[in-house]
């Protein structure tokens, strides 16, 4: 019976366990979301090759110039590290954007969309490119 | 002095209430200075008590004045002007007449002091009731009318110091001329009097009228003051959630109450949310729509709080800022960037951490509550 029940626990763990990596990294709405980049950075460039986590990476630490001058980088308010909580200029905490820490990250289109549209337009000066958008998520996905 | 060689008697003239009126008072007014003029906002409960206080004190007395014994009868120490003036005349050339009561002077400084009580009284209640909108009278009294009391309260406020001094000077002057403790008077209840002067009636207190009569003015004062307290503020006194409102602007910052920032200034605001304080806010339309009604059917103009009152004047060089316009940097000047940098603060946005009541638009001076660290 002892055997039976440690046995029993011990698979339940590690069906937890993988379930619990399965939807920190993989998330069907997130899938989604990153296909739909994918699809609309092939139609802005057929030279479009994959995303790239290190471009993201470079994207989100750089200083930009074209944006309005108190947010010259992602990093200004989101901190430097994805896994750390940010801030916003009026103080108020921004949950980690890496999706290991933050499960919930990029899994809906409607804030996703918001939040790209609002923040490139303040750090960059304009709109990401679908291709900018990618490399973002998969770079926050991969941390 | 021939005074000396005068044989004396004991009188006792102030009875255990009447002392008890006086010391309590002293500690009640000592306690309303301080609070009004140099303890920090959040002292304001402590100086609502003292003033409720000093208002049960002079009602007392006054009922005292009549029912109480021989020397607290207002009637007793009731002079004219006439004998008002025979009697500084005869301080002034240092021989004044002995009264076992009160002299004629500070008599007439009793009726003074009592007068000035009561209106500073009153016009702290218009205060506290129009500009707090606390107290009995919130709902009876605009803000422009305590705009009005305000001065009223300070002003009799600085009389009625200036009168505190000259009465201790006229006590200490008469303590000199007539050689008598009248401070150990006020203690004791004894006075000693030279056997020359002539005992008057000497009426006993009757504690069961006085009581009586405190019963029935507190009747009928409670049905005047819950009749007032029944009528609905002025201006909006709450609102309903909004949801777009919340969620959206809660994003990025703490809510901020509509009756912050006037009309003017919060449609300006949402017309601009593409550079928001230096950041893009963009909205879809329909959202900024909703918002910006909601706003505009709460601004400061719609509500008659102090603060709506207060920032309707904004800043001309950041109008939408509220932490710019004149009242706000005036309010906060002596809150150093220490404070605000402590972790419990977090920031010059961040209201709700030391103003409890942020959420209401109310921002009462009790509900301030300044984080230690």
């Amino acid at each position: 019976m002892k055997t039976l029940a440690l046995t029993l626990a011990i698979t339940l763990a590690i069906t937890l366990g993988i379930s619990g990596v399965n939807s920190a990294q993989a998330n069907p709405a997130r899938d989604a979301i990153v296909a739909a980049f994918a699809a609309q950075a092939k139609a802005e460039n057929p030279a479009f090759s994959g995303f790239s986590a290190a471009a993201g990476d470079t994207l989100f630490h750089s200083t930009h110039t074209g944006g309005k001058p108190d947010t010259p980088s992602c990093s200004t308010c989101h901190g430097a590290h994805p896994q750390s909580s940010g801030k916003t200029r009026a103080e108020k905490v921004i949950e980690p954007m890496a999706v290991s820490v933050n499960p919930t990250r990029f899994t809906d289109t409607e804030k996703v969309d918001k939040w790209f549209f609002r923040n490139c337009r303040s750090v960059l000066g304009r709109e990401c490119t679908a291709q900018e958008k990618g490399d973002y998520l998969t770079f926050m996905i991969s941390q | 002095m021939p005074d000396t060689e005068m044989n004396e008697h004991q009188v006792k003239v102030w009875d255990l209430p009447t002392r008890l009126f006086h010391w309590s008072l002293v500690a009640l007014v000592v306690v309303g200075l301080i609070t009004g003029f140099l303890a920090p906002e959040w002292w304001m409960g402590v100086h609502l008590w003292a003033g409720y206080g000093t208002v049960l004190l002079v009602i007392f007395r006054l009922v005292w004045g009549i029912f109480g014994s021989e020397y607290s009868r207002l009637e007793t120490f009731t002079f004219t002007p006439k004998e008002v003036i025979a009697h500084i005349r005869e301080v002034f050339f240092l021989r004044p007449t002995h009264y076992i009561g009160h002299n004629p002077a500070g008599a007439l400084m009793i009726f003074a002091l009592i007068f000035i009580l009561v209106g500073i009284t009153l016009s702290g209640l218009l205060v506290l009731g129009g500009e707090e909108n606390q107290g009995p009278l919130a709902g009876a009294v605009n803000y422009q009318v305590s705009a009005l009391a305000s001065p009223i309260h300070a002003i009799l406020t600085i009389t009625l110091m200036v009168l505190v001094v000259l009465h201790v000077f006229g006590v200490f002057t008469e303590m000199r001329l007539s050689g008598s403790n009248l401070i150990k008077s006020m203690i004791d209840g004894y006075k000693q009097v030279p056997d020359n002067i002539a005992a008057p009636t000497n009426r006993n207190a009757r504690p069961l009228a006085a009581i009586t009569a405190m019963i029935a003015f507190a009747l009928i004062a409670g049905t005047l003051l819950w009749v007032f307290s029944t009528m609905p503020p002025s201006g909006l006194s709450k609102m309903a959630d909004n949801k777009v409102f919340q969620s959206e602007c809660s994003d990025c910052h703490e809510i901020y109450h509509p009756s912050l920032l006037p009309h003017a200034s919060w449609t300006t605001l949402m017309a601009n949310l593409d550079n928001h304080f230096g950041e893009d806010a963009s909205l879809p339309s329909k959202k900024a729509i909703a918002i910006t009604a909601f706003l505009a059917n709460h601004a400061a103009e719609k509500w008659d709080t102090e603060a709506s009152n207060r920032f309707r004047t904004v800043s001309p060089d950041a109008p939408y800022q509220i932490s710019a316009s004149p009242y706000w940097v005036r309010k906060h000047e002596d809150v150093t960037d220490d404070v605000f940098k402590r972790k419990g603060v977090g920031g010059k946005s961040h209201c709700k951490s030391c103003h409890q009541d942020a959420g209401t638009g109310r921002f009462d001076d009790q509900s301030i509550k300044i984080p230690k660290k």
